[in-house]
């Protein structure tokens, strides 16, 4: 049964992402060409103001944290805010497994292609401009997938937002920019900024692709605080979903009423 | 054993103003295999019904009962056992294509293709999509759409299934295709069919038993039949002659109003026609008295040809009258 459907989730995914070809396509232009830029302008630049390293493994430590955060938690909360119109969103909740878990699987979906892209345009990057980017798998793979479960908690909050209001579309906008706040404030200041969401996690990624350092040889203080971190925020974002579910069912507007 | 009971069942929306009963103390239970229409004008309570039966509405109070299973308590194995196409929405992805939706619908209830296959087949065979298998849904006309839409939900093969308002905003030939492929799968599967319209047609075309709701409440439920003799037998047209004393028409006119509130009179050149409906058939040998007192000509009583239709209009004005 749940294999079944996970399947048809991942199947279901895959077939609407290959219909919108054009999207998926100029997603790919545009992550290369953010990556070119990334390299290329941080090297002429030389630095930047900010606290990220101070590098341009900072800077990719940084985006690509911000970049998975972004595609984990706005397209789960837009899909959300879309299929409750289409009534689709009725339809999915209608399944034995209920609504929560379908959306886990499109996640888990989502997270592979998004990965295997970031892999693909670095080996792209590598082979055209010589620039050899650290993203050594094994040690990446698990701080990518805990971005990424955070974000997930993220977007199912904003999803119970969208549930109960319908007109906060725009604010998941405000919410993408907050995320780079959340691990541009620094820790030294503000102790408790090592508390927010990504903010562990983008520390890790940074220090992997930057030092080149596997998972294994960082501290073993950080990784428990980004699992803890992590295990936080997506059961606070899956709670305050229940919540939000609960409540609309209370008022009949699951749908499009 | 019964399908699905539904007990006591209501329903409060509450918006900022706004109170809506949308549905009050509604109780009934359908049959295994049975096909039942849900008959009600617009905001009868009719979706509000389905919805809580569906755990996507929570209801007020009541109590749901899927195959014995609480609809609210037992969520998981209640849901495996329904399926429903819904009101108004599209119900299915627009950019993928039929077969796809099917395909994915069923997955999602835990019904793989390598299993339901030969069955999806068989519904768009029924449901005349073959040719339209492998187009994306958002090329197709609404009478395909609404198709697909029913297709999916069948395609899980529950044994209790919803719709919704199935052939609203469908062309003639789309909406008696539909019916015709309900009644062709029900008649060989025999699942439980509960089919919601304002249009009695529909109903009456497809249902063997009708529960008709107005203002949140069930007014009536019976069989289709036997709601067609129970009114036969209760209209009346009463022809009385034009040709006699102005005065005595008025007089007669007054008191057949007064005794019988919910009395139609239409004058014609020559006559003029009561039309009553009356709750038990010996009430007729009272309008007769009044004609008879008032001193007018009585011509011809006759009996009404009732169809569900005109059933359903006086059930639901007798319903508006009581509540003022
Ligand atoms: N989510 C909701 N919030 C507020 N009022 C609602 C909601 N859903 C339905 N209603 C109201 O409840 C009543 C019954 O609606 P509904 O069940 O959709 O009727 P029907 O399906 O018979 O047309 C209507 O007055 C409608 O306006
Ligand atoms: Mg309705």
């Amino acid at each position: 049964m749940w294999l079944v459907v996970l399947q048809s989730c991942w199947v279901k995914a895959y077939k609407l992402m290959t219909r919108y070809l054009f999207n998926m396509l100029s997603g790919f232009v545009t992550l290369y060409m953010v990556f070119a830029l990334l390299f290329f302008g941080a090297k002429s630049i030389g630095g930047s103001a900010i606290d990220l390293g101070d590098t341009l493994e900072g800077i990719f430590a940084g985006y690509l944290t911000w970049m998975l955060a972004m595609m984990g938690s706005t397209e789960l909360a837009w899909n959300v805010t879309n299929e409750a119109q289409t009534g689709t969103f009725e339809q999915q909740y209608l399944s034995p497994v209920g609504y929560r878990w379908i959306a886990v699987f499109t996640e888990s979906f989502n997270f592979v292609y998004n990965v295997s892209l970031i892999f693909l345009i670095a080996l792209v990057m590598a082979a055209t401009t010589g620039q050899e980017i650290h993203l050594h798998l094994g040690s990446t793979l698990p701080v990518m997938l805990s971005v990424y479960i955070q974000a997930t908690g993220l977007g199912f909050a904003l999803a119970g937002l969208a549930l109960m209001y319908k007109r906060v579309q725009s604010f998941f906008q405000v919410v993408q920019f907050l995320m780079v706040g959340f691990f541009l404030i620094p820790w030294d200041r503000f102790p408790w900024a090592r508390y927010l969401p990504l903010a562990a996690s983008q520390r890790v990624l940074q220090r992997i692709i930057m030092n080149g350092d596997r998972i294994w040889q960082l501290p073993a203080a950080d990784l428990i605080l980004v699992l803890c971190v992590t295990v936080t925020y997506v059961a606070l974002g899956a709670a305050l979903f229940a919540l939000a579910e609960s409540k609309a069912k209370e008022r009949g507007v699951l749908g499009q009423y | 054993m019964a399908s699905l009971v539904v007990s006591d069942l209501t329903k409060t929306f509450r918006e900022k103003k706004r109170v809506v009963e949308a549905v009050k103390n509604v109780s009934f239970s359908v049959g295994e295999g049975e096909m039942v229409g849900l008959l009600g004008p617009n905001g009868a309570g009719k979706t509000t019904t389905i919805k809580c039966t569906l755990g996507l509405v929570k209801p007020d109070s009541g109590r749901i009962e899927v195959e014995g299973v609480d609809a609210w308590r037992e969520r998981r194995k209640s849901a495996a056992k329904l399926a429903a196409v819904l009101e108004g929405a599209r119900n299915t992805y627009w950019r993928l294509t039929v077969w796809e939706n099917i395909v994915y619908f069923a997955g999602i209830h835990g019904i793989p293709v390598s299993r339901g296959g030969d069955y999806f087949k068989y519904l768009l065979s029924v449901l005349k999509l073959e040719e339209q298998k492998d187009v994306e849904v958002r090329k197709l006309s609404s009478g395909y759409k609404q198709k697909t839409a029913v297709a999916c939900a069948l395609a899980k093969r529950t044994p209790i299934v919803f719709l919704d308002e199935p052939t609203l905003g469908l062309d003639v030939e789309a909406s008696y295709d539909l019916r015709e492929a309900l009644r062709k799968l029900q008649s060989e599967e025999g699942r439980t069919m509960v089919i919601s319209s304002h249009d009695m047609k529909v109903i009456q075309d497809v249902c063997s038993r009708v529960i008709i709701i107005s203002r949140g409440r069930i007014v009536t439920d019976e069989k289709i039949p036997d709601l067609l003799t129970l009114f036969a037998a209760r209209r009346y047209k009463v022809v009385i002659s034009q040709n006699g004393d102005d005065g005595a028409i008025r007089r007669a006119e007054t008191e057949a109003l007064e005794r019988f509130p919910g009395c139609e009179i239409r004058r014609n050149p020559q006559t003029v026609d009561v039309l009553v409906s009356l709750a038990d058939g010996r009430q007729i040998y009272e309008l007769v008295e009044i004609m008879r007192t008032s001193g007018v000509a009585i011509e011809t009583i006759t009996q009404e040809e009732v169809d569900l239709e005109k059933a359903f209009l006086e059930v639901v004005r007798r319903e508006a009258r009581a509540c003022g």
